[in-house]
């Protein structure tokens, strides 16, 4: 069975949604069991990817056994720059279905299946994307994704999250769309649609390379899945997407869908167009690295004027995919920047899903929507409040939770290639992060008795009535809440610790897969 | 306005970077074009390689259905899904579940039966009703026919799901709930993937890779692998029509009445 992990990882969530699909409808008991147990599969599977990788190489299958010659099926790829983003998503998705056991307040229970057969699928399109080595079937993958995103976020019962879902479409289709038209153009030029044959022939092909056709379809996969990961000048849909969508699918969605569409962009560049191409062309490095720089100060900025936690979440995650976009093209001799971006893709999923359940849990159990709701957090929930504080701490860069070594991995790449603006802009925004989760920590910690704040109006929460009460009871969260939040914090933990392990492990994957070119064959 | 200036711009933009790659094309329907005769360095073309070998591989004389539904049949599977996923998410935000709506509930006020008169309703109804058992058999065939004509799955289902909705338009939405119900057609979207994606697992039994028919040859009593291949297309294109009939019903059953499946046009 081992030879076929590759399948298994996306093929056990869709056979999940056909069950729910074919059964959960009825009994919506069904649903949440075998949304468990197909993650779980999937997570088996991609760890077990990940030893066979580190074993031997990359693993390679063949959809429907087509092998020979290269590009006339389908292939999936396994290698060591993706295998830990397929546990990784594995995870984060798990945690968010356990998040969700008990439907949120705000969803309508009739539509229960409706919502574990859109997650299923999005976590189908997401493994789908990260492993396939097909350029062609990533852009499937990628309407599968976005259309149960679109779903997942309309799926609230509030006219907000329509609104934002219908924006979201609008940006989302447009991306998907110029994403299309890149890989069309690629293909006319080149006749193959398969990651390895094409990075062969433009490798081996100098004039074909720097061809019009080819830098065309370049900018236009870029421009595609800048849209599709909130890049900053095309941000406009994301805040509203993921601060109006229901808890659940926030978690799954905010920390997920960038990241796996960041290393759309990172897949193409190393796999696709090769990294030696792309640094004979420094020009255009600097100029992204630049964008990228923009990206990060407004982002920063645009979270500084948030009154609202989740609102401010999602403009940190502007900044941060400002960060990974950067690192990605500084150019650095040794790599370090790619190696770091890699590294801060599975760092800041883990981290924005930490966030995002921790503030899904103050939304449904304390009713906190704006910063000042978190008043006297630590009393109330003193166990998911650790989880958040980590969490935030990850996001400033604090050792030894893996935000500050992917920032270190990120500046020293930033320092190799001389890119100094791009460093100051990374520690600035720590700065304003350390700021922003200060703030927080302090309002939680000092702040005044929510119940003065909570008595009147705010009907956020399900349980208002309780706040009349005594001002400090502690009242955490039931477990399954509350254990996603802290074992996402402990892996925060965990990864920063076991970074040199990981980011040894990515490095080889990538420095193999830019360099080996015509291997393989 | 404002708005709209910045789109022009925006538009005539990507307009002529588009165009400013065109110029480096093939020529149009050259043979000796990369999509056609492959780049030298790289593999060998894919569509060459079809156009050789499909007849050998699958005894499939539609060259586009071996393609799409073979050898890039992990793409096609995966279209069927975002059809589905287009209809799942169109009934999480659309229906809408109240307690009055099994069927014996009294008909709701200025339902189906104002269109247009009544007069005007026996002709269009009655062709109508004629016409829909034609279409269905002609979608049928062209299902059917996938692998040795044009046709396929999707243009078999669109055509399916479109009789009903025509049946929908003429008569009524209900009587034709009646005969398709909403628990029929949830379920048979997804019947359709199942048996897509459960053709493709098949394989994995004997230890063959995902969707590889060539290994069903034992299952559909075929000589070669090669019929196996045929067969299981045509399998694949009904999972697909089925998939496609249903969601494309019920998007128009919960688009025409805003979820509530009651009286509609």
């Amino acid at each position: 069975m081992s030879e076929h992990l590759p399948a298994l990882v996306l093929l056990a969530p869709l056979f999940g949604t056909l069950v729910i699909g074919l059964f959960g409808l009825r009994d919506h008991r069904v649903c949440l069991p075998v949304t468990l147990s197909c993650l779980a599969v999937s997570l088996f599977s991609a760890i077990g990817l990940i030893l066979r990788v580190s074993s031997g190489g990359p693993v390679d299958y063949f959809m429907g056994g087509w092998e020979e010659p290269l590009g006339i099926g389908i292939q999936l790829r396994a290698d060591a720059i993706n295998s830990p983003l397929l546990v990784v998503i594995a995870i984060v998705a798990l945690l968010a279905a356990v998040f969700t056991i008990r439907p949120a307040g705000e969803r309508d229970s009739e539509k229960t299946p409706y919502f574990y057969i859109l997650f299923l699928l999005l976590s189908v399109g997401l493994f789908g994307i990260t492993i396939t080595a097909d350029a062609f079937n990533v852009f499937v993958l990628i309407e599968v994704t976005a259309l149960s995103s679109y779903g997942l976020v309309a799926i609230g019962s509030s006219k907000r999250c329509k609104v934002a879902a219908f924006h979201y479409l609008i940006m989302g289709t447009v991306g998907a769309s110029f994403y299309l038209l890149g890989v069309g153009y690629l293909y006319l030029k080149l006749g193959s649609l398969n990651m390895q044959d094409i990075h062969t022939i433009l490798a081996s092909n100098e004039n074909l390379a720097d061809s019009r056709a080819i830098r065309t379809a370049f900018v236009f996969i870029l421009v595609g899945i800048w849209t599709k990961m909130a890049f900053f000048p095309l941000h406009g849909w994301l805040p509203n997407a993921y601060s109006y969508s229901p808890s659940g699918s926030a978690a799954i969605l905010a920390p997920l869908v960038t990241k796996v569409s960041v290393y759309v962009m990172v897949r193409m560049m190393v796999s696709v167009f090769g990294l030696d191409q792309l640094e004979a062309n420094v020009e255009w490095g600097h100029f992204v690295v630049w964008l990228a720089v923009i990206a990060i100060v407004a982002g920063s900025m645009m979270a500084l004027a948030q009154r609202e936690i989740k609102k401010m979440l999602c403009c940190l995650i502007i900044a941060e995919v400002g960060y990974m976009v950067g690192g990605a093209w500084l150019g650095d001799p040794q790599r370090w920047g790619m190696t770091g971006t890699l590294y801060h893709i599975l760092a800041d999923a883990l981290m924005t899903s930490c966030l995002f359940l921790a503030a899904g849990v103050f939304a449904k159990w304390l009713g906190a929507v704006k910063l000042e709701d978190l008043s006297g957090l630590f009393r109330k929930m003193p166990l998911a409040a650790t989880g958040f504080v980590i969490g935030g701490l990850a996001i400033i860069g604090v050792p030894p939770t893996c935000g500050f070594y992917s920032k270190f991995y990120l500046i020293r790449g930033g320092i190799e290639s001389g890119q100094w603006i791009y460093v100051a802009a990374l520690i600035g925004s720590s700065l304003v992060n350390a700021v922003l989760f200060f703030r927080l920590f302090e309002i939680a910690y000092f702040g005044k008795n929510p119940v003065a704040s909570h008595a009147h109006g705010h009907g956020h929460g399900d349980d208002g009535h309780d706040h009349h009460e005594t001002p400090v009871v502690r009242r955490e969260p039931p477990l399954h809440a509350l254990l996603p939040v802290l074992v996402a914090a402990a892996l925060l933990i965990l990864l920063g610790i076991f970074n040199g392990p990981v980011v040894e492990f990515i490095r080889t994957g990538l420095i193999e897969t830019a360099t080996v070119v015509s291997t393989g064959r | 306005m404002k708005a709209k200036i910045f789109a022009s711009i925006a538009v005539v933009i990507t307009g002529a970077i588009l165009l400013y790659a065109v110029i480096d094309f093939p020529d149009f329907g050259d043979p000796g074009s990369p999509p056609n005769a492959g780049v030298p360095g790289g593999a060998p073309a894919a569509s060459r390689y079809y156009i050789q070998n499909t007849y050998r591989d699958s005894k499939v004389p539609n060259l586009v259905t071996a393609v799409l539904a073979d050898y890039r049949g992990y793409d096609t599977m995966f279209e069927t899904v975002v059809i589905l996923t287009a209809g799942i998410s169109i009934f999480a935000i659309l229906r809408v579940v109240r307690r009055d709506d099994d069927p014996s509930a009294p008909e709701p006020v200025a339902s189906d039966r104002t269109i247009d008169g009544d007069h005007h309703r026996i002709i269009v109804g009655i062709t109508c009703r004629i016409a829909a058992p034609l279409i269905q058999i002609f979608a049928l065939y062209v299902v059917a026919h996938g692998h040795y004509s044009p046709g396929g799955g999707f243009q078999g289902g669109v055509m399916l799901g479109a009789s009903f909705i025509l049946l929908a338009l003429s008569g009524s939405l209900r009587e034709t709930l009646a005969r398709f119900s909403e628990r029929d057609y949830t379920r048979l979207a997804f019947v359709g993937i199942l048996i897509y994606a459960g053709l493709g697992l098949l394989p994995m039994w004997v230890g063959r890779n995902f969707l590889d028919y060539g290994a069903l040859s034992g299952l559909f009593m075929t000589k070669g692998e090669e019929m196996a291949r045929s067969h299981s297309m045509l399998g694949v294109e009904i999972g697909v029509a089925i998939t496609v009939m249903s969601i494309m019903f019920a998007m128009f059953a919960n688009l025409s009445t805003r979820g509530r499946l009651q009286g509609g046009l």
